[in-house]
């Protein structure tokens, strides 16, 4: 089944003159793992927020086609609506702090109070993301006190204690010190075994390979492929998209090695690994 | 990170009173010396704040805030028993310098009038912990915007401060000059000012946009994680104050 | 591109948010103004500019909610002084939306208007609270010489707010104009909520 549709999106910014995304189309299916690349400003971020609805309520501008998001169409729905399905965390750990709260725990309660949740569930909830994410020991510190990596961590445990089906994350750890990524990283893991339909735009191309079912390449706004990592990455024209393949990819590609019956390059370090002991062989 | 509330978590009785009572006892507290001007009942309810105050044990937090006020109450002591228009009766004289008694008395009536408002307001900013002060008024219909508003501000101010000392740090470091004429220290305002100022209102849409994908805007009921506390004799205590401002009505219409 | 109206009173989050950082820029205005040792408050630079960006009625909420927080963590008598801030960001609004605070010349005479404004609104309850002071040095010492040689409290005290508040208004909506066109044109933008969403289809 189709979580999420998208035909023939186009959206303009206020006072821009482009189109930031142009005439885009493709659907995600239910608990697939979809990562979306190309280079800065190619339409990434823009992308995610048309998925949650903040293009274009939060912005206005001018807007067409159409986004059916478990169903529901996002231009004639409200951000709160479409919260329920799509829950979404940015890239900078710190603006997302919403600042009324003083401890992580209440942080998190923040979007559950907002939308109803009945207040024993609501605690239920908050305790079951605090262990899933592993912050329970920072539950009663000032938000502003945690690491960038905790931070972040507690938005992504924000967003899914309102229980959303989809999630976007958006570059979750481009502000972030390796340690802290690995943080993150290893809490996307523990969402995508959750079953949850994800959409990651990400620049860390290795983490795309070892994750995404499916990979978006965005240019100018246009989608220039929708397929598989290894489809994706064994592309020769990449760098004409500002991309870099793994670089598991690309010592493959160096050493001319595809993956066993197929066209295609390895994109992880397993797969590598096997292509490789295959060709000793 | 550094708090700028001045609530001080204690034991107290006045700490366990609910914040709107304590609101109520501000209007008491200022009503009452209005409705009826008199020096005595002006003592008495500044009297009370104080005993109040000494038994939430805060006192002793008191003395930044009365310093400031005391600071410019003593310019007005001396400015009115020198200068007041209304001056005739010459009360003492130190050299040239003569000192009425028709000054004084407004003087001192312009010091009550600031102790009464300040001791009021300081038992409720010194033992109710704003967000809990914010949350009873969005229970009793205040304007969740407004609650949010006023609580992020206590969240704000600290990072805020924290990034412009951090500026201070940088700008020094390069050698910029924070100290001689005022226009050397006017030039140095800028510099400091602008960074944080832009950094913090360019934040402003990512946060806007956070606020937005948790339900912001929803229209649902909203529901609270904590309980709404109850406190012991609320309802007898707020009684006794609406009386006693009711009382002080009817006193100044019958004479 | 027509603007709405400069008095809806919905507010969008982007304002919602803009407010407390206002309240954050007026208070870091006063304490570098206070480390600098500058004989001026320059704490309304954050009410100035949420009146510019968001109008009118985000600039009077800026400055009740400034006058609230500062009665609760500095001096309790700064409540009363909300109406100053509030008549602040009204004007300023006004003034903005108007078209009066376009370049460095106007923002100059804009910026003394304010503090004409601000100090009609406060004199009175100068007089109500303390008797016709300021609590600024310089202002009070004028106030004090004023009212030996004449016999005018209101005076003196009119006197002694101006001195303060219009040199410092002037500044603070000078140093707001700049802090402004220095903004990137999309921040701006996102306070503008007044524009429908056009259609590609």
């Amino acid at each position: 089944m189709n979580k999420i549709v998208v035909e023939g999106l186009k959206y303009k910014y206020p006072l821009s003159e482009t189109l930031a995304l142009d005439n885009i189309s493709f659907s995600v299916k239910e608990g697939e793992f979809i990562g979306i690349i190309g280079r800065n400003s190619a339409g990434k971020s823009t992308l995610c927020q048309a998925i949650v609805g903040l293009v274009p309520h939060f912005y206005k501008g001018a807007y067409g086609g159409k986004v059916l998001v478990d169903g529901l169409e996002v231009k004639t729905h409200s951000i709160a609506d479409i919260s329920l399905k799509a829950g979404m965390v940015f890239q900078n750990p710190f603006t997302q702090v919403t600042g009324s709260k003083m401890t992580v725990y209440e942080e998190i309660a923040f979007g559950l109070e907002n939308i109803g949740v009945p207040r024993t569930e609501m605690i239920n909830r908050i305790d079951e993301v605090l262990h899933l994410f592993k912050i329970e020991h920072v539950k009663d510190h000032n938000p502003f006190d945690l690491s960038g990596g905790q931070m972040q961590r507690m938005a992504i445990a924000s967003i899914i204690a309102m229980k959303p089906e989809i999630i976007l994350l958006d570059e979750p750890t481009s502000q972030l010190d390796p340690g802290g990524s690995e943080e993150v990283f290893q809490a996307v893991q523990s969402l995508k075994n959750q079953g949850i339909t994800i959409l990651m735009a990400e620049h860390k191309m290795e983490k795309v390979a070892q994750y995404c079912d499916k990979v978006l390449l965005l240019e100018s706004g246009k989608v220039v492929d929708y397929d598989t990592p290894e489809v994706v990455f064994s592309r020769n024209d990449l760098d004409v998209f500002g991309v870099t393949a793994p670089v598991y990819t690309k010592v493959c590609q160096a050493l001319g090695v595809k993956k066993k019956g197929a066209d295609t390059y390895p994109v992880t370090l397993k797969e590598a690994e096997a292509a490789l002991k295959e060709m000793r062989r | 990170m550094k708090s700028i509330s001045l609530y001080v978590n204690r034991n107290s009785f006045v700490h366990d009173v609910d914040p709107i009572t304590k609101l109520i006892y501000i209007a008491f507290a200022i009503l009452v010396p209005i409705i009826v001007p008199s020096f005595t009942i002006s003592f008495i309810c500044v009297g009370i704040s104080l005993v109040l105050l000494a038994f939430a044990k805060v006192l002793r937090k008191t003395v930044p805030v009365f310093s400031f006020v005391f600071l410019v109450l003593i310019t007005v002591v001396i400015i009115q028993g020198l200068f007041k228009p209304e001056n005739e009766t010459v009360l003492f004289q130190l050299g040239p310098i003569t000192m009425y008694q028709e000054g004084l008395l407004f003087a001192l009536t312009i010091t009550l009038r600031v102790l009464t408002i300040v001791s009021a307001f300081m038992i409720l900013v010194l033992t109710t912990k704003p967000s809990e002060l914010v949350e009873s008024l969005v229970r009793k219909g205040m304007s969740p915007s407004i609650g949010y508003m006023i609580v992020s501000v206590f969240q704000i101010i600290p990072e805020m401060m924290a990034a412009v000392s951090t500026i201070t740090d940088a700008q020094r470091a390069r050698g910029m000059e924070t100290e001689g004429s005022f226009f050397v220290r006017f030039k140095a305002f800028l510099p400091l000012m602008g960074p944080v100022v832009l950094g913090a209102l360019i934040n402003t849409k990512e946060r806007a946009m956070a606020l937005e994908v948790r339900g912001f805007n929803s229209q649902v009921q909203k529901t609270y994680l904590y309980e709404e506390k109850t406190y012991a004799y609320s309802r007898l205590i707020r009684a006794l104050l609406l009386l006693a401002i009711a009382g002080a009505l009817v006193w100044r219409i019958l004479s | 591109m027509k603007k709405q109206s400069m008095w809806s009173l919905r507010l969008s989050t982007a304002s919602l948010v803009l407010i407390p950082v206002a309240v954050g820029v007026n208070y870091i205005g006063k304490l570098l103004a206070g480390l600098l040792k500058l004989p001026l408050w320059l704490d309304s630079i954050g009410t100035v500019l949420a009146a510019m960006l968001g109008g009118p009625i985000v600039g009077a909420l800026a400055g009740a909610i400034n006058n609230i927080i500062y009665g609760l963590t500095a001096d309790p008598i700064s409540f009363v002084y909300a109406i100053t801030s509030v008549a602040i960001g009204l004007v300023t609004g006004i003034l903005f939306y108007r078209g009066y605070i376009s370049s460095w010349g106007k923002a100059l005479g804009a910026g003394i208007i304010i503090g004409l404004v601000a100090t009609v609104v406060s004199t009175p309850l100068n007089i109500g609270f303390w008797g016709g002071q300021t609590g600024n040095v310089w202002g009070d010492a004028l106030f004090a010489a004023v009212l030996a040689n004449t016999d005018s409290t209101w005076l003196a005290s009119l006197l002694d707010e101006v001195v303060v508040d219009v040199p410092d208004k002037l500044l603070v909506v000078l140093i707001s104009y700049g802090i402004f066109m220095g903004l990137p044109k999309n921040i701006v933008q996102l306070y503008n909520q007044n524009d429908k969403v056009e259609t590609l289809d």
